[in-house]
């Protein structure tokens, strides 16, 4: 592992059937700090691109790191502690609609964490306002429309400083009232050390925002372009 | 090296023929008849297979659910919010139901056995009567089919379309492990909540029973007499044998619909789950209570 590395695809091979990755080595390297956009055109890619750095795609060959351990190497209970480190964006994440979306929000950090449940409320709260809700939501996910929804998901995402964020869902990207808190909490965790992938369907639409990411990686059938 | 010859696809076909076939014309006909049967077999086999790979699963996650539950670890306040909100939501919104269940099996059951075994002579009997037929064979099947109903099927179809929807696979990735989150609590909730409401549902039937009787004149003894000969009637074995059949029966219940659910395959509709898992669930129910009567 390399010092300061926060994920490493080392020759990583996904397994052939699996996903909609194709089976081909990826090599990459993202530093603490990192702000990487990969452009994708399709967001299934994206969603199978971060199952693919958080283990949940068997490899032929080679290795993924993440806080320099391999996820191969780990048992399960490790791996759920270290996806707990992983902040992901999607708006097809987990939201079950017998419980209030506050505690979906706060489930991650609830669960791997001994934190008092008033400080994630209080963290949850901050950045709840900051991505323009007007509290935490205490209403059931089928309650709250689209847009509230990938707030939410933006909230959970940048909860309790997560080693790595997976912006995976184009639209929250694409979306001007979203842009301001998410590139704000971007640039927050990237001042504690973590390191966020950024997928985006078209990165010449993108191009205002090139002095923030270091480093535009393409995602194709092919494989990952990097550099 | 010489390697071994490769059978061509003629070699293939006479190798699935039976030997003395007298002619081209038979030997097609056997050929197929052969066919037919290996086909028929692979049917069989599938099916069978496909029945043992959920009592496997069951089999190994029952275990699972007991060994996670002893570990500290296991306990964390996620794990215990969501064994507090379905042990609330199956014994306490349950237990009005199961009270009504038990009345109604009161009326039906007991004042019927009261007069009959007093019609033969038989009053002293009354008690070990009750214990047998209300409190060991019927209000365990009552409850479980009443948890089964009102929220193991809830659970199933639930989690089935989570599954379906990919947000268990989401779930997945936040690091929260459906089965120390979802099995595990939900499956310890069932297995208190059976016991409490067995024992509410049995209590229930066995007054409501005794009130039946005592307003049509069939018994005149005092209710302390007849809850007297209710718990003479009892065996030392059954003090134990009846608490554990209500919990063995929750746990099945409670396991089988969070299981069933989070193995769902993506073609499964809610047409194809519910009626699985209702099969599955009536199964679980009548195997515990018919396995345990024959067994003590």
């Amino acid at each position: 592992m390399l010092a300061g590395s926060v994920l490493e695809l080392d020759h990583a091979c996904p397994d052939t059937d699996i996903g909609n990755l194709m089976p081909v080595p990826f090599t990459a390297r993202v530093a603490s700090g990192d702000c990487i956009m990969i452009e994708c055109r399709r967001s299934v890619q994206a969603s199978a691109f971060s199952d693919f750095c958080s283990g949940m795609i068997p490899l032929s060959a080679g290795a993924v790191r993440f806080m320099g351990l391999d996820w191969s190497e780990l048992g399960s209970r490790q791996m759920d502690a270290l996806r707990g480190r992983i902040g992901r964006v999607a708006l097809s994440g987990y939201w079950p609609e017998q419980l209030g979306v506050q505690i979906s929000i706060m489930m991650r950090g609830l669960h791997h964490t001994t934190r008092s449940i008033d400080d994630i409320s209080a963290e949850a709260l901050r950045l709840a306002i900051r991505f323009g809700l007007p509290g935490l939501p205490i209403d059931p996910p089928y309650r709250l429309d689209r847009m509230d929804l990938i707030r939410a998901a933006c909230v959970r995402a940048f909860l309790g400083s997560p080693g790595l964020v997976l912006i995976e869902d184009f639209f929250t990207a694409a979306n001007p009232v979203l842009l301001p808190p998410l590139l704000h909490s971007i640039e927050e965790i990237r001042q504690h050390g973590s390191a966020v992938l950024w997928f985006v369907s078209n990165a010449s639409s993108h191009d205002d925002y090139r002095l923030i990411r270091n480093g535009l990686w393409h995602l194709s059938d092919d494989g990952l372009v990097t550099g | 090296m010489t390697g071994a010859q490769i059978p061509s696809p003629e070699q293939g076909r006479n190798i699935s023929a039976p030997p003395d076939a007298p002619s081209a014309g038979s030997a097609t006909l056997y050929g197929n008849i052969w066919l037919s049967i290996r086909r028929f077999l692979a049917t069989l086999g599938r099916h069978t297979r496909s029945l043992l790979h959920f009592t496997l699963v069951m089999m190994g996650a029952g275990w699972g659910v007991v060994r996670e539950s002893c570990r500290k670890d296991t306990w964390r306040r996620t794990v215990r919010y969501e064994f507090r909100r379905t042990l609330s939501d199956v014994a306490g919104r349950g237990l009005l139901s199961a009270l009504v269940t038990g009345v109604l099996a009161g009326i039906a059951v007991v004042s019927q056995a009261i007069y009959w075994l007093g019609l033969a002579g038989m009053e002293e009997m009354t008690g070990s009567v009750l214990v047998t037929v209300v409190v060991r064979e019927i209000t365990p099947i009552l409850v479980g089919i009443l948890m089964l109903g009102r929220n193991g099927m809830l659970t199933f179809t639930a989690l089935g379309l989570q599954t379906t929807e990919g947000q268990t696979r989401a779930m997945i990735a936040e690091g929260l492990d459906p089965f120390l989150l979802i099995v595990v609590p939900r499956t310890l909730a069932y297995t208190v909540a059976s016991f409490t409401l067995g024992i509410f549902c049995s209590v229930a039937a066995l007054l409501t029973g005794y009130i039946i009787s005592r307003v049509t004149g069939v018994v005149s003894h005092s209710l302390l007499s007849f809850l007297y000969d209710v718990v003479t009637a009892m065996t030392p074995a059954d003090y134990l044998l009846i608490p554990l059949k209500f919990v063995v029966e929750g746990f099945f219940v409670g396991l089988g619909c969070t299981v069933g659910g989070l193995t769902v395959t993506p073609e499964d509709t809610i047409q194809t789950m519910m009626p699985r898992g209702f099969g599955r669930g009536m199964l679980f129910v009548m195997a515990v209570s018919v396995l345990f009567s024959l067994s003590f």
